[in-house]
């Protein structure tokens, strides 16, 4: 029988990946008997450039950590600046800023619905769900001004009001979106070809997610009840309160529902802000420099929990700011999982848990015991970079 | 086991015309807070440089000519510029704004790229300093 | 000389090919337009053949270079010899004899076996996985599909296709066989390696499986082989379902109604698996086409 490994390989570069990732399935037939995980293709040491700028700047360097998921990864951020400097943020701020998460939330729900179904090779529904995304994006471009990186939020507040008219562009948008959400949910649940690719696949039990730390959506479809918007409840959500979403049956349809049923929440949500929003200002008085200090600062990303941890010494600079996404928490238990499952079956695996490879990929420092541990400055990370790809090419 | 819902919107869809639109043949209205290129309109700034010290990208120079008779140039990177609106945030006397109908900025030359702003005369003499002095531009990225 | 223009340019050769091109760009038309997506222009296949052909071919390391090369033309000219059996634009078959449906539905299957070969002629993984892949398959649909196609033999008493053809023109025979029909149709669906039935060449798993290491002219044949394929495919089975091909009009109009469902059929569902595919034949579409034998026999 065999001895050597038959290794498929499945990126950096792979159509089913849209950013690199590196997978290693080694295969007996179609059944997949080890997996492993390579990251930090998409690094680009953001956290030390964060060292490099002040506080403002930082701001929209992080941002940029993910795509679909930017006014979390800001509203982390501000959330724990503002905590550290000790700025009271008005409520119809925090209010604006939930409602701009929960949007967010629709758009990557919706856009992740199409991811998977794509992996599962079911492009028509791959390009219906896109298509409605086009709504809340279309939303949001009008509420801030751009489809992503609306960069809404701002140190102390956020840049853009809401007004009567634009309201009443999101109740249109959402009504539409809910009615399509429906649809969606009864597709999954009873097409007989995507049940046959989802119920029953990489099925993660409640004390195995609890103990593999899943987080997020993933964690919530196998009855793990773990939503930061419910526990500890951040900006305007202590005003505004969700339901969470709970599954129990822990597979990819679990994880497939969770994420849609959790939809109908945010149209609820979004409503509910645009019905009862506090007035007064949208923007707090922010200090150049931030007193010294560290802090924490958690929030539930479309994907899962989000965690910053910002340290201060009193400058306009910050000391360190570390990010961990959710994909990294969700990523690895996916390689534990595998093992068993048919090779076709894997690429709807790792779409199951929604990753973000760009989100990712950080700093990673591998240290050496020999060697007496040093710090590099942003300049010599920058020029170390710089030779690297120099020497490559 | 229902087939029939995926197989009634697939076949409306196909009576239908499809929603893609022809991007530079059909155009949807800009949206009214869409943020494009900067513009800055120098008549009330006071030179307090606000905007150059937090613009992430480093985007926006100001360079100035006479303190005191308020004679400034901006030189605008518009290759760097992140749009993010945060100089427009920063500037308490709104001589910054985003074109929300200027956005379609690709060219071909990249001196398209950097954009002076102010009066004529001093834009000249901003330029012919700029030529003057030996300073290398600063590195990208 | 007759003889050299059936066969080179009407109604083989030159006019299959360039059917086979038009029928692929109505399906992704139809597809696109199923999915609301605008589809590819009318000459798109033909651009697409041009800049495969023009393109260098890589030849990896490891390949027999006669097989790589061979393949493609083999498969190609497997399926352009079928094509002279059929009843293409509704004209009678270029050559007929008795017996020729077997060597068509064996000349279609040759093409998936060249492809199958290809794939497993090379060291590159994906392209193994997909070659196992496409003959696990073959190995599934091939005999219901045969037997399906075997019922209108059985009932116009001939194994010609003309004959049955002809005997088709008369006996609607999707009214008699219906079940004969959908597994008919669907195992073309599976021959030509249409969604939900294209496990083996899966993009997000492995990538353009049994064919990832062709990228010039090979691809090129390959396509054209397919395309040519599929309207074989059609037209044998709308002859012998669908009230036969007396003229060009009817041709035109039973195997387009036919590209339509084939299309419809693609958009509604997700890929199924390989063991869901091998499963689904033989527990399915067998037991189906089985009954439906069973019934033609108590029927007589």
């Amino acid at each position: 029988m065999p001895s050597e490994r038959f290794v498929i390989p499945i990126g950096p570069q792979h159509p089913a990946l849209k950013e690199p990732g590196h997978f290693e399935f080694s295969v007996e037939g179609e059944r997949v008997t080890g997996a492993t995980v390579r990251l930090g293709y998409a690094h680009r040491g953001i956290e030390k450039a964060c060292e490099e700028r002040n506080w403002v700047q930082s701001l929209y360097l992080l941002e940029r950590i993910c795509g679909i998921c930017s006014h979390i990864h800001t509203t982390a951020y501000c959330l724990g600046v503002e905590r550290l400097a000790g700025v009271e943020v008005p409520p119809r701020a925090q209010a604006i800023r939930v409602l701009i998460a929960e949007l967010e939330r629709v758009h990557s729900h919706l856009l992740w619905l199409g991811v998977a179904a794509h992996e599962a090779g079911f492009d028509t529904l791959f390009m219906y769900s896109w298509r409605d995304r086009e709504t809340v994006m279309d939303v949001l471009e009008g509420l801030t001004g751009n489809r992503v990186n609306y960069s809404a939020n701002v140190l102390g507040g956020v840049k853009y009001d809401l007004d009567e008219a634009r309201a009443e562009t999101i109740r249109k948008g959402v009504d539409y979106l809910e009615a399509r959400t429906y649809y969606y949910l009864e597709l999954v649940v009873h097409d007989p070809v995507f049940v046959q690719r989802t119920r029953g696949i990489g099925t993660v039990t409640r004390e195995q997610a609890e103990w593999l730390g899943l987080v997020g959506p993933a964690a919530r479809a196998s009855n793990v009840a773990r939503d930061l918007r419910v526990e500890s409840p951040y900006a305007a959500y202590d005003l505004f309160p969700v339901q969470m979403v709970l599954e129990t049956a822990g597979d990819l349809e679990a994880r497939v529902s969770v994420r849609l049923k959790e939809l109908f929440e945010s149209y609820r949500v979004i409503r509910t802000i645009l019905d009862k929003l506090p007035t007064g200002e949208i923007k707090g008085r922010m200090p150049k420099k931030v007193r010294e200090g560290e802090t924490v600062s958690r929030v539930e990303a479309p994907r899962g929990e989000l965690f910053y941890f910002i340290k201060s010494n009193g400058t306009d600079k910050a000391e360190r700011v570390k990010v961990r996404t959710p994909t990294l928490c969700n990523l690895a238990p996916m390689m534990t999982l595998a093992i068993g499952h048919q090779l076709a079956d894997m690429p709807m695996l790792l779409a199951g848990v929604d990753p973000c490879f760009s989100c990712n990929d950080r700093s990673i420092v591998v240290r050496n015991a020999q060697e007496a541990e040093t710090r590099w400055t942003w300049e010599q990370l920058r020029r170390y970079g710089i030779e690297v790809y120099k020497c490559k090419r | 086991m229902k087939i029939t819902t995926m197989l009634g919107d697939v076949l409306r869809s196909l009576l239908r015309p499809n929603s893609t639109q022809q991007y530079p043949a059909e155009r949807q209205p800009d949206p009214e807070r869409l943020r494009g290129k900067l513009v800055w309109n120098g008549e009330k700034c006071t030179g307090c440089a606000l905007c150059v010290k937090e613009c992430p990208a480093l985007a926006i120079e100001l360079i100035t000519l006479d303190k005191a008779a308020k004679r400034f140039v901006m030189r605008y990177h518009i290759y760097r510029c992140t749009f993010c609106a945060q100089c427009v945030e920063n500037c308490r006397f709104g001589c910054l704004q985003m074109s929300n109908t200027d956005w379609e900025l690709a060219a071909a030359d990249k001196s398209a790229f950097t954009v002076y702003y102010g009066k004529e005369h001093d834009i000249e003499m901003a330029r012919s300093a700029q030529a003057a002095s030996t300073k290398p531009e600063p590195a990208e990225g | 000389m007759q003889a050299v223009i059936a066969l080179l340019i009407f109604p083989g050769g030159l006019c299959v090919l360039l059917l086979g091109l038009a029928y692929e760009w109505l399906d992704r038309k139809l597809m696109a337009q199923m999915q609301n997506r605008v589809g590819p222009r009318w000459y798109q296949p033909v651009a697409d053949l041009v800049k495969l052909l023009a393109k260098q071919e890589t030849m990896p390391n490891g390949v027999n270079p006669l097989l790589f090369i061979g393949l493609p033309l083999v498969g190609l000219a497997s399926v352009l010899t079928a094509a002279l059996y059929v009843p293409l634009v509704g004209l009678a078959p270029s050559y007929s004899f008795r017996g020729d449906l077997i060597v068509t539905i064996y000349l279609l299957g040759l093409l998936t076996f060249c492809m199958s070969l290809a794939g497993s002629n090379t060291l590159d993984r994906f392209s193994l996985m997909g070659a196992l892949r496409a003959l696990t398959q073959l190995f599934s649909y091939e005999v219901p599909f045969l037997l399906a196609l075997l019922g209108p033999a059985l009932a116009a008493g001939s194994w010609q296709i003309a004959e049955i053809s002809a005997y088709a023109e008369t006996h609607w025979l999707i009214l008699t066989q219906p079940l004969g029909f959908v597994v008919a149709l669907i195992g073309l669906m599976g021959k030509l390696e249409l969604s939900p039935f294209d496990a083996p060449e899966a993009e997000t798993e492995i990538v353009a499986g049994a064919l990832t290491e062709y990228s010039g002219r090979g691809l090129a044949l390959f396509h054209l082989s397919r395309d040519v394929a599929l309207v074989v495919g059609l037209t044998l089975v709308a002859a012998f379902y669908l009230g036969g091909m007396a003229n060009p009009l009817w041709f035109f109009g039973k195997t387009l109604l036919l590209l339509l469902v084939v299309s419809g059929l693609q958009a509604l569902f997700a890929r199924l698996r390989i063991d869901q595919t091998v499963g689904l034949w033989w527990r399915y579409g067998m037991l189906l086409v089985l009954l439906q034998w069973l019934l033609m026999i108590v029927w007589r």
